[in-house]
């Protein structure tokens, strides 16, 4: 064996190690997935409206002002912990807050918005799921942020924490 | 009292590692650091219990104990929640290290002192990393003010009973490595006439056959309970397992060569450090939450960063160590291609490269993510055009290399040996394509391979020759079942998924399935909707009731589906019930796995196997002492 082959494991030690430490000290998360529609329009659906007697069509719907998309239900546990910063979104002018219930029972829905406060503009209906196949929806509670021209700008898998609350202000701030 | 007691003790153990560590540096008398060590062995054996203990009981004043347990969850996973969260595995892996701190100061005596205070040093070393890092960043024992009533339960698919003791045998064989990694360090330091390689080789024996096991049990697991009809996913975490396992293998045989031999030397001593630095690394993709996956429990950056500086301190000095302190060790001898020592040595160079291509396809995406920016994954496909064709020849090598013999070889002789194997091998393959009746070339490659090997052992062992070492020929004679088990649950699984309605039915392979209806049941502490399947065989007579479950755990609020599959020697059917409901039927998904159980049986040959080797070379131990 020859000496100098010592090198080779050095290098290659240190690299996997700068490697891990630069991936350490930049905020990421692991379980961000990302998703193929960003930067692009939203995907056309219509669906029944919860509350208001209407269907709602996506082609018509998008292109006045910021729109923050919830995918929500209420089998979800974790929903009910971001419901507090839903809420909050709803109370900003700049944007509508739309909710998509997904796979879930009409009742139960009406009775969850009725204890926990109704933050959205407007709940459609995804009752088997197909709104959120043409998102993309990884897994519920998932969040989308959308321009006034209709193009998807960001993407949240997961729940709302304090500091995705903080990151999609930003977005919706430089989107403004 | 326990979680005070095992604090405590806590502490106790970081004062024993350091004292050990600095006790041993000055090379003093037997009685100091006869009381280091079992000092440091008893409190890690007191705060690992009272850890237990408090799980056990359900103390949920220890915040450990709130977050992973609850009263209604079984006594056996009361007991392995302790390890089954990030804070009691530390535990353990401390535990594990003292052990094998106080076996390697069991080697001590007069004529080799100064040699084992050095490898106890460095283990000591070791040992006061892992408990610095328990306390500072992860302490099981932190307490919960105001003590509440129950826990918030334990994840349920880590409720299995393979999973219940797949980590400690696991660690038994990552941690197992550490004692390798102190007694090669040693090595380096010293210029005596030692016979290290014979203190190293019962150390790299124990680690390797747990690792097997303890990898096997892994697989298991995913096998029974992830409900994904597969066994092993090239997951990053199966890969921090597996590559230290590869280099071990490398390690153990050119040990051979060092033992016969006195050649290699230098080899063996990288090996031994790079195993258990890929062991740490592991531990670190592990533990760091640097990428997702069952098994990342911690998600705290300062924890990442701990272990990773402690691991380029670790492998920094051990290194350079080797690059200034390895010269004695090399030598220049070369090998005939065709002896014993040759077809080791080609050994060697495959399993570190199916190591380094295995490393290469697990960090490969966080290297593309940290310069580019970019995610990627590298899946199944990868490792199957890298890993197979280099694996290959290692494995046709193996079935021939413990037939031949140190030095040169006769050609001819040798030829004549392997004579009857190649008959058994070539009748039980058509037997076998006779069976399955399905052609694919790594099919065909796989089988003769497993019976090549299965074969040249088999008439080793009724050899009653003393020449070889029966451990040895065991444990290659469940790497040729596990190898046969590979293929045939790789190559001819077959995978049906559909949607069933109760009353229909379905044909896999020679088989008819009727789905006849779901029951709701009770479990202790899930809830669970269990499907009905009536398996035919193409006679149809009855051949299994298969009872798939989709379980709801309410504590947790956590779904799990339970496999249902019916085993023997030939094949696995192995149903798993989905998502649905009553009007539109459920998902099913049925899986024809053949030759599954022979995977299980190889990992426990192999573990049998080295077991002995063990016992063989510890014998030989004490007689040279």
């Amino acid at each position: 064996m020859n000496k100098q082959l010592i090198i080779i494991p050095i290098v290659i030690f240190s690299l996997i190690l700068l490697t891990f430490f630069y991936l350490l000290s930049i905020e990421r998360n692991p379980s961000n997935i990302p998703s193929n529609l960003l930067e692009k329009k939203v995907p056309n659906f219509e669906s029944e409206s919860l509350l208001k007697n209407y269907i709602f069509d996506s082609s018509k719907e998008f292109n006045d002002e910021i729109t923050l998309v919830n995918f929500f239900a209420t089998w979800c546990k974790p929903c009910k912990e971001e419901h507090v910063y839903i809420k909050r979104f709803a109370k900003e002018e700049k944007i509508r807050v739309i909710g998509i219930n997904y796979k879930d029972s009409t009742k139960k829905t009406i009775k969850w918005l009725g204890d926990l406060g109704n933050p959205y503009s407007n709940v459609l209906l995804d009752k088997n799921g197909r709104i959120a196949i043409d998102w993309g929806v990884y897994g519920i509670p998932e969040t989308f942020i959308v321009s006034s021209e209709g193009i998807i700008k960001y993407r949240h898998a997961g729940p709302i924490t304090k500091k995705i609350y903080k990151k999609i202000n930003k977005i919706i701030m430089e989107i403004d | 009292m326990a979680p005070f007691l095992g604090n405590f003790s806590l502490w106790l153990s970081l004062f024993f590692g350091t004292y050990q560590f600095f006790i041993s540096k000055k090379n003093s008398k037997l009685k100091f650091i006869n009381i280091a060590a079992k000092g440091l062995l008893i409190s890690s054996l007191i705060s690992f219990f009272s850890l237990l203990h408090c799980h056990i009981v359900s103390d949920f004043s220890v915040l450990n104990v709130f977050q992973n347990s609850h009263t209604t969850k079984p006594l056996l996973y009361k007991i392995s929640g302790v390890w089954g969260n990030h804070e009691g595995s530390m535990l353990l892996w401390i535990l594990v290290l003292t052990i094998f701190n106080y076996f390697i100061f069991k080697l001590y005596n007069e004529k080799n002192s100064s040699f084992i205070s050095k490898a106890l040093e460095t283990q000591a070393f070791i040992t006061v990393g892992f408990i610095l890092f328990t306390i500072l960043t992860s302490n099981p024992f932190e307490r919960l003010f105001p003590i509440q009533d129950n826990g918030l339960g334990f994840n349920p698919i880590l409720q299995d009973p393979a999973l219940a003791i797949h980590p400690p045998l696991l660690y038994i064989g990552y941690v197992g490595f550490s004692a390798v990694f102190s007694i090669s360090i040693a090595t380096l330091y010293n210029s005596e006439k030692i016979p290290w390689h014979s203190y190293m080789k019962p150390f790299v024996l124990t680690a390797w056959t747990f690792l097997t096991i303890g990898i096997a049990l892994g697989s298991v697991w995913a096998y029974y309970e992830l409900g994904w009809g597969g066994w092993w996913f090239w997951d990053p975490v199966e890969n921090a397992s597996f590559m230290p396992w590869l280099l071990g293998t490398a390690l153990l045989h050119s040990l051979i060569i060092v033992e016969k031999r006195k050649s290699l030397q230098a080899w063996v001593l990288l090996l031994s450090i790079l195993t258990f630095l890929l062991s740490v690394i592991g531990t670190f993709l592990v533990r760091s939450g640097i990428l997702t996956s069952v098994h990342t429990f911690a998600l705290d950056p300062s924890r990442g960063i701990y272990i990773l500086a402690f691991t380029a301190l670790l492998g920094g000095y051990s290194l350079i160590l080797f690059g200034s302190k390895s010269k004695k060790y090399f030598d220049n001898s070369y090998f005939s291609f065709f002896s014993k020592e040759g077809s080791i040595l080609i050994n060697n160079i495959l399993m570190v490269v199916v190591c380094a291509t295995v490393l290469l396809g697990t960090i490969y995406p966080l290297i593309i993510e940290a310069f580019t920016n970019n995610k990627i994954s590298v899946g199944e496909p990868y490792y199957n055009s890298t890993v197979i064709p280099i694996i290959l020849p290692a494995i046709l090598i193996m079935g021939i290399g413990p037939i031949l013999g140190w030095g040169k070889e006769d050609k001819f002789k040798t030829f004549q040996k392997i004579i009857p194997s190649i008959f058994l091998t070539i009748i039980m393959t058509i037997i076998i394509f006779f069976v399955y009746q399905t052609y694919t070339f790594i099919g065909i490659a796989g089988i003769i391979l497993a019976f090549w090997i299965i074969s040249n052992n088999l008439f080793l062992l009724f050899k009653k020759n003393k020449k070889y070492s029966i451990g040895m020929i065991i444990s290659h004679l469940g790497i040729g079942l596990l190898i046969l088990g590979i293929t045939g649950s790789s190559v001819w699984q077959k995978e049906k998924i559909t949607k069933m309605k109760m009353g229909e039915n379905i044909n896999i392979k020679t088989y008819n399935i009727i789905f006849e209806k779901i029951n709701e049941i009770k479990g202790p502490n899930y809830l669970a909707l269990q499907g009905n399947f009536l398996v035919l065989d193409n006679k149809k007579q009855v051949v299994v009731k298969l009872k798939p479950e989709n379980r709801f755990y309410p504590i947790t609020n956590n779904f799990t589906t339970e496999a249902s599959i019916h085993t023997n020697l030939f094949r696995d059917l192995y149903i798993v019930l989905g998502d649905g409901n009553p009007n539109e039927g459920w998902i099913v998904r049925i899986y024809y796995n053949p030759l599954v159980i022979w995977i299980w049986i190889g990992a426990v040959i192999i573990f049998l196997g080295g077991i002995i080797a063990l016992r063989v070379n510890l014998k030989k131990l004490k007689i040279s002492s």
